[in-house]
């Protein structure tokens, strides 16, 4: 096991940090405006982790820690898959993988008001996206983006629905395109929908390429770009 | 007006129906018309009130003090938030006026109470956060479940509050609070101290 030999703050950019290790001294940087991310925490004249996971940092200033986890903290602007859990007067329950049920306003539609509420039964997949998330209140989603348009939220229909962890969410979600979705793109024709709280819905025209894309999917989390290409070409062999 | 005298405990006869009017504390048992008492407490006799038509003199129990102050509507209490949601915040309520309760009552802060302007643009969030205290007014005795409160004036509203690093924070204007730690300014709706 290797021992960290200096504690220079540039020396855990890209590296592990585990909660606890002190990853900037603030008094060794004077006069800079530092924009700290999610798992970093401010102890006067230290930063300190919080989370498990990678240190990054983009220029100039913004330190993060990158992680994986099963678990979905609501963060706002995120764009989720909920299934319905309830529907009460004004709101209805969703469920996001969250500590908390979310509340998705029942006007929150484009073109919704109070007579063409729409009816969603118990166990219903929507695509949203989170506008409030503050701690300890439930999160408020909605179905249209920040000027109103309806712009691909809402229910989705047919298809299969998995879920995965945050990280490889953010994965599929990120750009340039993940090698897996590369990969299966060139053979096969599918529709997938990612949310970032661990879930991905795939729908196709038969069940065999819903079946197979949701399994290369599933097995891409911790493959490196060549062995995820290996592992799709040999999925594809078995159903063709 | 008599001086209390002994002691009763619930269901001590007091008196005749006949002879007394039953008051605070005692009731009148229909089946043989006598009068118990129904608080733990001293016996006091009263005279009736002059010009009513029932000359009967009243006896009630007095003294108890088994449920310390109760809060009455125009009353301004001390509450701890415990809960916020989109339109309401809960509060436990401590103290009424200077003396605090033997047991918490819940209080509700309502969205169009917590300040008197723009009450319809209000954000729950940036007013209260769980863990506060806050002076507010009672409206009213409100549902079976909690009183209703209001903040909507200068000197009403959150007195007391920590920030996310753990530090008491210290007011900065009516809207917001700062860290003495890390420098942070968070939003609150603040009473105003009149010294």
């Amino acid at each position: 096991m290797e021992n960290k030999q200096s504690s220079s703050p540039a020396s855990f950019i890209d590296s592990t940090v585990v909660p606890g290790d002190v990853v900037l001294d603030l008094s060794s940087m004077t006069n800079q405006t530092i924009k700290l991310g999610g798992g970093l925490r401010q102890d006067c004249d230290a930063i300190s982790a919080m989370k498990a996971g990678t240190l990054r940092f983009l220029k100039p200033n913004k330190y993060w820690i990158e992680s994986s986890q099963k678990r979905y903290v609501p963060c706002v602007e995120d764009t989720v898959l909920g299934i319905v859990v309830d529907s009460k007067a004004d709101n209805f329950l969703i469920d996001i993988k969250g500590p908390t049920l979310a509340f998705l306003p029942v006007l929150a539609f484009e073109g919704g008001t109070r007579r063409n509420i729409p009816k969603f039964e118990l166990g219903t997949l929507l695509y949203l996206r989170v506008v409030k998330a503050n701690f300890g209140m439930n999160p408020e989603l909605s179905c249209t983006d920040a000027s109103g348009k309806a712009a691909e939220f809402g229910p989705l229909k047919d298809g299969y629905m998995f879920e995965t962890s945050t990280g490889l969410s953010r994965k599929l979600l990120g750009s340039p395109t993940c090698p897996v979705l590369e990969a299966l793109g060139k053979k096969l024709s599918f529709e997938i929908a990612v949310g970032l709280n661990g879930r991905v819905w795939v729908n196709a025209a038969s069940p065999d390429t819903i079946v197979v894309a949701a399994n290369a999917i599933m097995n891409s989390e911790s493959l490196s770009t060549a062995q995820q290409i290996i592992m799709v070409e040999h999925l594809l062999k078995n159903i063709q | 007006m008599e001086k209390a005298d002994d002691m009763v405990t619930p269901g001590e006869l007091l008196g005749r129906a006949n002879d007394l009017k039953p008051g605070k504390g005692a009731y009148v048992a229909s089946k043989n018309n006598t009068i118990y008492a129904s608080l733990t407490g001293f016996r006091r006799i009263q005279p009736s009130t002059p010009g009513s038509p029932d000359q009967r003199p009243i006896v009630e129990v007095i003294g108890h003090k088994a449920h310390g102050p109760v809060p009455e509507p125009g009353s301004v209490v001390i509450a701890r938030v415990t809960k916020v949601m989109a339109r309401t915040a809960s509060v436990d309520i401590m103290c009424v006026g200077p003396k605090s309760m033997r047991e918490k009552f819940t209080g509700i802060i309502r969205q169009q109470d917590v300040r008197a302007t723009e009450i319809d643009k209000v954000d729950m969030h940036l007013s209260f956060r769980p863990g506060d205290i806050v002076r507010a007014v009672v409206l009213s005795l409100g549902d079976a479940r909690a009183y209703y409160l209001s903040t909507a004036k200068n000197e009403l509203g959150v007195v007391s509050a920590e920030s996310s690093a753990g530090a008491t924070m210290v007011p900065i204007s009516w809207t917001e609070m700062q860290c003495p730690l890390t420098g942070q300014i968070e939003q609150r709706k603040v009473a105003k101290v009149i010294s």
